[in-house]
């Protein structure tokens, strides 16, 4: 294959046929904490024209109160955006309201006339005054002097952290309480990126995870690994360029033969490691060094072991003066393990795409829910590490994302849980 | 640890410390390791990441792949790593995956070490067996190889930082407890490094 020919054209040839499915980005670990953290809170029906003075009465009797800490939650709450439980504890939709006085005739007038003057307020974390000192505080104050109007604060749970999407600050808008969503993503990449670049990769996702199907099969065929299989791209240049192919080799010995299958095999040669190796030994060709003149031992398994890795093993086309894997996106047969992960992480990589999901050995992953192609997740086991997205603790951060297959059917199945990718 | 525990981990770590002064005359970031099986040394290694251009040629996977060349892979669950920066996240996993008996190491890695300092894969729920870990032995000497070399150029980075005005510090801060807390942000070794 001549290096200026775009990636995917000729590998029919090579029997590979693209995989029909679609991206969908992985939570970060802190994406998937904001997305459970609640508190809880009092909310208080108060009408409109005095929310300014019960805002100021509750500053007031908590002068510690940070608004800034729960700044993505809408402070002051018209009866139409509250979610519906919210509603029914104001006003069940029987008869029989807890502070209905008029007959059941002219109750309709009154629910109009409600709609427009109350006003619902969030007041604060419960764990910011006693739910007794709140009323007491608030019943020294217009309008809950008044004893036909005594204050009516609930409790309710609210999202501790921002949302991190617009559909995620709706659904919780829904549930919770009404959420605004900023336009930004504190906890893992803008969802607007995340789009871009999924919308740039989606073409030809597919095509590269079916040649890293074949990787995992030819190796697994010839009895050196199992059939998990990894393909290096440089998309710099707006077409996928493939730098590197390379499958699994943890049960070829160093000699270059099948050996037997005797836990855990060679962890080194794992398909991520060699794809990585095998694209630092192209940089050392592309710049005038022979790959050969640095040592390196037979266990590592950075040269090619089936025709189809080296195919792609001999043309030189990548970039000179690239440090490690920077600007390059890796796809993979399987959710990497967590060393596997890090070394991807190590490498400086772009983007990475995996086909399934290893929830008792993945590194990636941050949730615990097992995602099934028709769109319903599944409770299940995770690590949650979520080694690609944590830039507090790591030096380096890439965008991630799982591969669904619309068919669920042609997913390599055969490969047992406990395996390490 | 008594003392003659003391005495013989010290003599490993000692021979770890030597490949780590090799590295650093090599310009490689100055990690390095030796794996011992029945009081015998049977693999050394130094990080290779500069020379190889390869960010996964960390100590750990350059011994490893010395010793797979002789011996079988199931010798290692009987062999214990020394190693004079805590295992990263990386190696960690490896070594776990490998079946390692114990790993003892100089200092903490709080950029991305894998066995406390930033996550503990080694006790983490997993498919495989957990190791112990025994941090601190010639901690000082550890973190002092690792200052020597930030305070060098490395020219295989993208863009070299500025670093003429760095100075080399000579203070080690004493332990305050047996292990940094993983949240704390400062580090012993300052900058990023590969262990």
């Amino acid at each position: 294959m001549v290096a200026d020919e775009p990636a995917s054209s000729g590998l029919e040839h090579l029997g590979v046929v693209p995989r029909t499915g679609s991206l969908v980005p992985l939570k970060t670990k802190d994406e998937v904490r904001a997305a459970l953290e609640t508190f809880e809170a009092y909310i208080l029906e108060v009408p409109a024209r005095w929310a300014g003075a019960v805002k100021d009465a509750i500053q007031e009797a908590i002068p510690d109160l940070k608004t800034s800490d729960f700044q993505h939650l809408r402070r002051v709450v018209q009866f139409k955006y509250l979610p519906l439980h919210i509603q029914r504890r104001y006003r069940p939709p029987h008869p029989s309201r807890p502070r209905g006085d008029g007959s059941e005739e002219d109750s309709e007038v009154t629910e109009a006339e409600d709609d427009d003057t109350a006003r619902y307020f969030l007041v604060s974390p419960t764990t910011a005054i006693e739910h007794a000192t709140l009323i007491k505080v608030l019943v020294q104050k217009t309008p809950f002097g008044d004893a036909a109007r005594p204050p009516w604060a609930l409790t309710i749970s609210v999202p501790a952290l921002s949302p991190t999407s617009a559909e995620q600050a709706a659904q919780w808008s829904l549930e919770y309480w009404p959420v605004a969503y900023k336009n930004t993503n504190p906890y893992g990449p803008h969802s607007s990126l995340l789009a871009r670049n999924g919308l740039e990769l989606a073409p030809d996702a597919g095509t590269m995870l079916a040649l890293a199907d074949a990787a995992g099969k030819h190796v697994h065929d010839m009895g050196f690994g199992e059939q998990i299989g990894c393909v290096i791209v440089d998309r710099t240049a707006g077409v996928n360029e493939i730098v590197a192919v390379a499958g699994d080799a943890r049960w070829r010995s160093p000699c270059g033969e099948p050996t037997s299958h005797n836990d855990p095999g060679n962890v080194m040669a794992h398909a991520v490691q060699r794809a990585i190796a095998i694209v630092g030994k192209k940089r050392l060709r592309v710049a005038g060094s022979d790959p050969d003149s640095v040592p390196s031992p037979a266990p590592f398994c950075d040269t090619p072991v089936t025709d189809l890795e080296k195919r792609f093993h001999t043309n030189t086309n990548i970039p000179p003066n690239g440090y490690l894997c920077v600007d390059l996106d890796i796809y993979i047969t399987h959710e990497p393990c967590v060393m596997c992960s890090m070394a991807i992480l190590h490498s400086r990589f772009r983007r990475c795409i995996f086909g399934k999901r290893m929830p008792l050995t993945g590194g990636l992953t941050a949730d615990t829910a097992l995602q099934k192609p028709k769109g319903d997740a599944v409770a299940g086991t995770g690590l949650g590490h979520g080694i690609f997205w944590r830039p507090s603790e790591l030096n380096w951060k890439f965008l991630a994302w799982e591969w669904l297959d619309t068919d669920a059917t042609t997913m390599i199945t055969n490969n047992t849980d406990t395996l390490q990718a | 640890m008594n003392a003659e525990e003391k005495a013989y981990h010290e003599r490993f770590m000692r021979e770890a410390i030597n490949m780590a002064e090799l590295a650093l005359r090599s310009d490689e970031t100055p990690v390095g390791c030796v794996f011992v099986r029945d009081g015998e040394v049977i693999g050394r290694g130094m990080n290779a990441t500069n020379k190889t251009l390869n960010g996964t040629r960390h100590a750990e996977f350059v011994a490893i792949a010395g010793i797979l060349e002789k011996h079988p892979i199931s010798s290692l669950k009987e062999t214990d790593l020394y190693v004079t920066v805590e295992p990263c996240v990386m190696c960690a996993s490896m070594l776990r995956q490998y079946g390692i008996r114990a790993v003892y190491f100089g200092c903490w890695n709080e950029r991305f070490g894998g066995t406390g300092g930033v996550l503990n894969v080694h006790c983490d729920p997993s498919v495989d067996k957990p190791y112990p870990v025994t941090g601190g032995i010639f901690r000082e000497e550890a973190i002092m190889l690792l200052r020597k070399f930030y305070v060098q150029e490395n020219d295989k980075a993208p863009e070299p930082k500025q670093k003429k005005t760095r100075e080399l510090k000579t203070e080690i801060l004493p332990m305050e407890i047996h292990a940094p807390r993983p949240s704390s942000s400062k580090s012993e070794t300052s900058q990023t490094q590969t262990g």
